[in-house]
């Protein structure tokens, strides 16, 4: 939804190749109602006043908000994928740029999730780190005792990038005969999300990208164990090449095929100066009625 | 106007300096509408091929994500 005309949306959609309803609220009624219009912007400054702050609601099967995400710059919002996570409760793999090590006991996976695998100025990805352990076997969140490893992921990328703290699933307590306090646990698949973004230096908008690809580091240190032994702790080192930039799609499964090749462009002049003339004339309404 | 005078306190980089007033950046803790747990206020709205579309009549039983964004055009 957002403040547009019918029209520039129908062209917007046609350029994009999207199928699913795009709202037209002109006079930003349900923006104000949702309590959620900019009001950042100055009522004099046409056309821009009459956004909303943007943001997403998830809702579920009786229309009940069940996630909502607003961020507060534009350009780390999340990503189509990641609402889809949230809505269906799981991550969906298969991306591009993954890579991986370790053996039959435990592997490790990484890859980059959201926007095929391609990081880009605008919306958030999610590095994930994938532990697959073998069964009877549990790796450790922290604390540890002393001598026994937590798990870690270090990452490591070129200036412009940056990396938030890792969300970790929920562990399991595991009671040991001699230890006081239960240890932290993660056993089977373990999926560390690692929100990440990239910046100006990356993207500068004044020149095309210096590089189309960056190269990350990632140090994942663990220690795994079963009820009787401990394994020797194992540090794995993974380099990930990830590209850069690519056109932002929307890739909502099933409502919409969208060719990437596609090279259909919205006239945005015309439809910035229809914006602009109907702002202009309610913004005229507004201060006669004043 | 130089690459830092474009660069906001996140990093990122616009048109406009930083310090324009139409680059301001919400305060945490800004509006944000209705919240986890409530129902979502319906509305009926036009969409891109002019059919009338009313939120929870037409989603029927399905769940659904509202979006809202700024613009199409800019």
């Amino acid at each position: 939804m957002s403040y547009d005309d019918r029209e520039a949306l129908a062209a917007y959609a046609q350029a994009r190749g999207i199928g699913f309803p795009l709202l037209s609220d002109p006079d930003s009624a349900v923006i104000r109602r949702y309590g959620i219009l900019n009001t950042l912007i100055d009522e004099r400054d046409t056309p821009f006043f009459g956004i909303p702050n943007p943001g997403t609601y998830l809702v579920d099967e009786s229309g009940v908000i069940v996630e909502k995400f607003f961020p507060r710059h534009i350009a780390m919002r999340e990503s189509a994928d990641t609402l889809l996570d949230s809505a269906l409760g799981e991550l969906l793999m298969g991306e591009a740029s993954s890579v991986d090590a370790g053996d039959e006991d435990i592997r490790v996976e990484a890859f980059l999730h959201g926007g095929g695998g391609t990081l880009k100025a605008g919306p958030m990805r999610r590095l994930v780190v994938r532990f697959t352990l073998r069964d009877g076997l549990h790796i450790y969140g922290e604390p540890v005792p002393d001598g026994m490893v937590a798990t870690t992921v270090h990452v490591t990328g070129p200036k412009g990038f940056h990396a938030f703290e890792p969300v970790l699933p929920p562990t399991e307590p595991l009671t040991l005969p001699g230890l006081e306090a239960p240890l932290h646990v993660w056993s089977g698949t373990v999926d560390w999300v690692i929100p990440v973004y990239a910046d100006a230096d990356l993207f500068p908008i004044d020149d095309e990208p210096a590089q189309r690809e960056i190269e990350l580091e990632l140090a994942v240190r663990y220690q795994a164990c079963d009820d009787k032994i401990c394994l020797v702790p194992r540090t794995e080192q993974l380099s990930m090449r990830i590209p850069l930039g690519g056109l932002e799609v929307p890739s909502l499964m099933g409502m919409g095929e969208v060719d990437q090749n596609r090279a259909v462009e919205m006239d945005s002049a015309k439809y910035f100066a229809q914006l602009n003339a109907r702002q202009t004339a309610a913004r005229g309404s507004r201060d006669t009625e004043l | 106007m130089s690459r830092e005078e474009r660069r906001d306190e996140f990093g990122f980089a616009g048109p406009l300096p930083a310090s324009h007033r139409l680059r301001k950046i919400h305060d945490p803790g800004f509006p944000t509408g209705p919240e986890i747990g409530e129902r979502l206020p319906d509305f009926e709205l036009e969409d891109h091929t002019g059919r009338r579309v009313s939120l929870h009549a037409d989603r029927g039983n399905s769940k659904a994500a509202v979006v809202f964004f700024r613009s199409a055009v800019w």
